[in-house]
């Protein structure tokens, strides 16, 4: 399914220990246009509650999250 | 700026103000000593950094609505209202600062410039000024806590990982990453990532530790921003964890500022008295060393430099277990100069890592922390700050310094006997 949808901006987290990748996520999401979408590849395993969780709480939608190997891979919707 | 507005701004200084922040506001003589403290306003000469401008702008908000005379002839003794100019400086002096502290220890009042200027955050937040970055990182762990069966599974699975790790590591299969374990000596709080997680499940493993891992990460982005409420509750679901388990101590990771909400602000915060005592990991560390519970080799043998984080150290009181693990473990340990309470702050701490506009000036401000590193001739720096490793990071990177910043917990972990590793050396 996430083959289908456009990615406007890579993101290479991969070493960054958190919170950073859920930081730099959150400083990129203005650099897609609303409705855009961030595809963000990262090493840290606590990425995959902190990303949803600030895309939750700032109105954003994680559109998919998942482990592929030993990388956790998000892609993030910017709503508004 | 409306009347309504101004109301509302120097509410919330009445709201802060008691003895000690008035005698703060009044007795600041100008002697300008806390220019050659400030690390920040070293390395730049901008005047929107001197310690005692920062505090200036709320002594002027102060002194327009706190004071007969300035608020009678405003103009004669530099009262002003908190219009639109001025919470821009107060914004970017404000947020810039990383609170260390090395100001108050060089003033001869002992200005508590940090006090001041988290009233001056309490003041831009009502403002609606408060730092964005800093207000979302600290709404996305509320969230995650009162949103918390939403993210258990992936909590607990990623804590399995490592717990894999664990067992390959230490080559016991019975070696385990206790969570939510009813009746353990400690609860352990790590941050979110693996990385403060691992070196502590072995060190505990290895020291026959009784402990549980809390579901929540220390780290404090409510305090970063300057909100009490918000800090406060991040820090309680850590606490009402500690509480519900019934541990004998919480011990806070590598992590500065965490270590100083929990030790420090948490009680008065809470109202509470803690049933438990609150330590760094290094005081455990150190005290397994000297116990021998710990088993380390002085397995390091390049110099080894040792950075003070101003929350652990300064402020946190915490100077020599962290140098005494060092010296177990390295045969050339080379202190800094200063170091200990005028150690210079490096320029990552108060949150400023997250703010990317200010990531020029941040790596800008850490002049004085690369000479004092080059000074040194360490191959290797340590500091338990996570702020503090990614600043010295970058200012490697940028200045060329060819050191490896590490956290002690790795250091201590490389020192260590574990099989697991051996086995994977001799495959390798």
């Amino acid at each position: 399914m996430s083959d289908d949808i456009k990615v406007d901006l890579e993101l290479d987290l991969k070493g960054l220990l958190c919170p950073l990748p859920m930081v730099r996520v959150s400083q990129n999401i203005t650099n897609v246009p609303v409705g855009g979408v961030i595809r963000a590849v990262a090493t840290d395993p606590g990425a995959m509650a902190d990303i949803p969780a600030w895309a939750q709480s700032t109105g954003n939608e994680v559109l998919s999250a998942g482990k592929e190997g030993s990388e956790f891979v998000f892609l993030v919707k910017r709503i508004k | 700026m409306d009347s309504q507005q101004i109301t509302t701004l120097t509410g919330v200084l009445d709201k802060k103000m008691n003895r000690q922040l008035k005698q703060y506001l009044d007795i600041c003589a100008r002697c300008a000593i806390c220019k050659d403290a400030c690390h920040q306003y070293v390395a730049t000469g901008d005047f929107t950094y001197l310690p005692a401008r920062r505090a200036e702008l709320i002594r002027q908000i102060y002194k327009k609505y706190f004071t007969k005379a300035g608020e009678f002839v405003p103009a004669l003794y530099e009262a002003r209202d908190p219009d639109e100019n001025l919470l821009d400086e107060l914004y970017e002096s404000t947020y810039a600062c990383t609170g260390c502290r090395r100001c108050m220890y060089y003033c001869p009042f002992s200005i508590d410039t940090a006090w001041i200027l988290s009233v001056a955050k309490a003041i831009l937040i009502a403002a609606g000024r408060g730092n964005e970055m800093l207000g979302q990182l600290a709404d996305a762990s509320l969230f995650k806590s009162d949103n918390f069966e939403m993210f258990r599974d992936v909590i607990v699975s990623g804590f399995k990982d490592i717990e894999a790790e664990l067992k390959e590591l230490t080559g016991d299969p019975s070696a385990e990453i206790p969570v939510d374990k009813q009746g353990a000596d400690i609860l352990y709080v790590a941050l979110a990532g693996a990385h403060s997680i691992l070196p502590a499940a072995a060190i505990f493993h290895e020291a026959g530790a009784s402990w549980t891992l809390s579901m929540f990460e220390s780290a404090n982005y409510g305090f970063f921003l300057g909100d009490v409420e918000k800090a406060r509750k991040i820090a309680d679901r850590f606490m009402d964890e500690a509480v519900r388990l019934g541990v004998k101590e919480v011990v806070i990771t590598e992590c500065g500022h965490a270590y100083r909400v929990a030790n420090i602000f948490h009680e008065a915060w809470s109202g509470t008295k803690h049933p438990f005592k609150v330590r760094h990991i290094l005081e455990v560390i150190d005290e397994y060393i000297k116990d021998g519970r710990l088993k380390v080799s002085r397995c390091i043998d390049v110099p080894v430099s040792y950075h003070d984080p101003c929350q652990v150290g300064r402020n946190g009181g915490i100077f020599e277990q962290p140098r005494d693990i060092v010296r177990a473990l390295a045969t050339d340990f080379r202190d800094m100069t200063p170091n200990r309470e005028q150690q210079w702050c490096c320029g990552g701490g108060g949150g400023i890592v997250a703010i990317s506009e200010m990531d020029a000036f941040r790596l800008k401000s850490g002049k004085k922390k690369v000479e004092q590193i080059k000074a040194t001739g360490a191959k290797i720096v340590a500091s338990p700050c996570e702020n503090c490793r990614l600043q010295m990071e970058g200012l490697n990177e940028t200045e060329d310094l060819g050191v490896r910043i590490a956290a002690i917990m790795d250091l201590v972990m490389e020192c260590m006997d574990l099989p697991g590793r051996k086995q994977a050396a001799e495959g390798a």
